[in-house]
């Protein structure tokens, strides 16, 4: 009877981790959530050259671009070294004085949701984003 | 009895371990790495150009002559993607298949063909963005990027990778400032 019932609590636990497969059209967090791990707001009255250090960060992260559109804002790029990782950039003017750049990336099947991820992206944006409005060539 | 409780439970926590979220995929995925900088001055030249237009022209006109096609241009963002389709095979590889397929011949095998067994594809994909420069000078930074995917006859991916080799960048940029010369002394 003990045999039985342990059997039993092993299938559950296992059964626990197994999934179905939905249509996964909807994410699993919140939209507040992910935007707030994947947006950062940049002081600067320049659209254009936001987006070009958008475009020098992900080449130094060993991106190419895949597309962008300067009036829309949209970045995508792609890269491939061990695995194939897509990102996706927008950049869209606030108001006079602010640029907000929001960031999302897929690794193979799988959505980048950790907020660590996202966080060293904006840290080498940071960086591109000070040479830019310091003017360092 | 006891000792069986004990393994029971440790085998539960192991199996409720294995489904604590733990991201699919490297952790450093974006960080930038140490040999950025030295990658980037690879990656990167310093050209004179009379405009922006010139110098996108150039651009276009060293892909077309290196055989790329082109995928995408943002001209406000000076900004080209392009990519290009071609033979992966090495030469020593091909040599090998070539001579296995003498030996088949010379034999009176049949079925020989090995040259044709290697016929792998890459497809070499390339970013390329000019930058005006803050000095407001007629400097503009090139940078070039590429990757290239190596696929097999079924178009599995054999491989992918990031490249680096500063003899490649060193041949576009070369190419870059022939056309660049060409551009200038046409308009």
């Amino acid at each position: 009877m003990t045999r039985l019932f342990s059997l039993l609590l092993l299938v559950i636990a296992v059964a626990g981790c197994a999934t179905s497969t939905p249509v996964d059209i909807s994410a699993n967090s919140t939209q507040l959530q992910t935007r707030q791990i994947q947006t950062r707001q940049y002081e600067t009255l320049d659209k254009a050259m936001t987006m070009r250090s958008v475009i020098a960060t992900l080449q130094d992260l060993g991106f190419t671009i895949d597309q962008a559109d300067a009036e829309l804002g949209t970045i995508t790029a792609t890269r491939h070294h061990q695995y194939a990782m897509r990102m996706t950039v927008t950049v869209v003017k606030r108001d006079e004085k602010r640029v907000s750049v929001r960031a999302s990336a897929r690794i193979g099947e799988n959505a980048v949701k950790d907020a660590a991820t996202y966080q060293d992206f904006f840290v080498a944006l940071d960086k591109a984003m000070f040479l830019t409005a310091q003017r360092v060539d | 009895m006891h000792r069986y409780r004990a393994s029971l439970a440790v085998v539960l926590v192991a199996g409720l371990a294995g489904c604590a979220a733990k991201p699919p995929y490297p952790e450093d995925a974006l960080r930038l790495e140490e040999s950025t900088l030295e990658v980037r001055a690879v990656q990167t030249r310093k050209i004179e150009a009379p405009s922006e237009a010139t110098i996108l022209a150039a651009m276009i006109a060293v892909l077309q002559d290196m055989e790329f096609h082109i995928d995408r241009i943002e001209k406000p963002l000076g900004l080209i993607s392009a990519s290009k389709i071609s033979d992966a095979d090495d030469q020593g590889e091909q040599r090998f298949l070539y001579f296995l397929d003498i030996l088949c011949s010379a034999g009176g095998g049949y079925g020989c063909g090995y040259r044709g067994t290697a016929k792998d594809t890459q497809k070499i994909v390339l970013t390329m963005v000019a930058l005006p420069s803050y000095s407001g000078s007629s400097e503009y930074s090139v940078r070039i990027t590429m990757h290239r995917n190596i696929l097999d006859k079924e178009g599995r991916v054999k491989l992918m990778e990031r490249i680096t080799a500063p003899e490649i960048y060193q041949i576009a940029f070369d190419n870059l400032r022939k056309a660049m010369f060409i551009e200038v002394s046409e308009s």
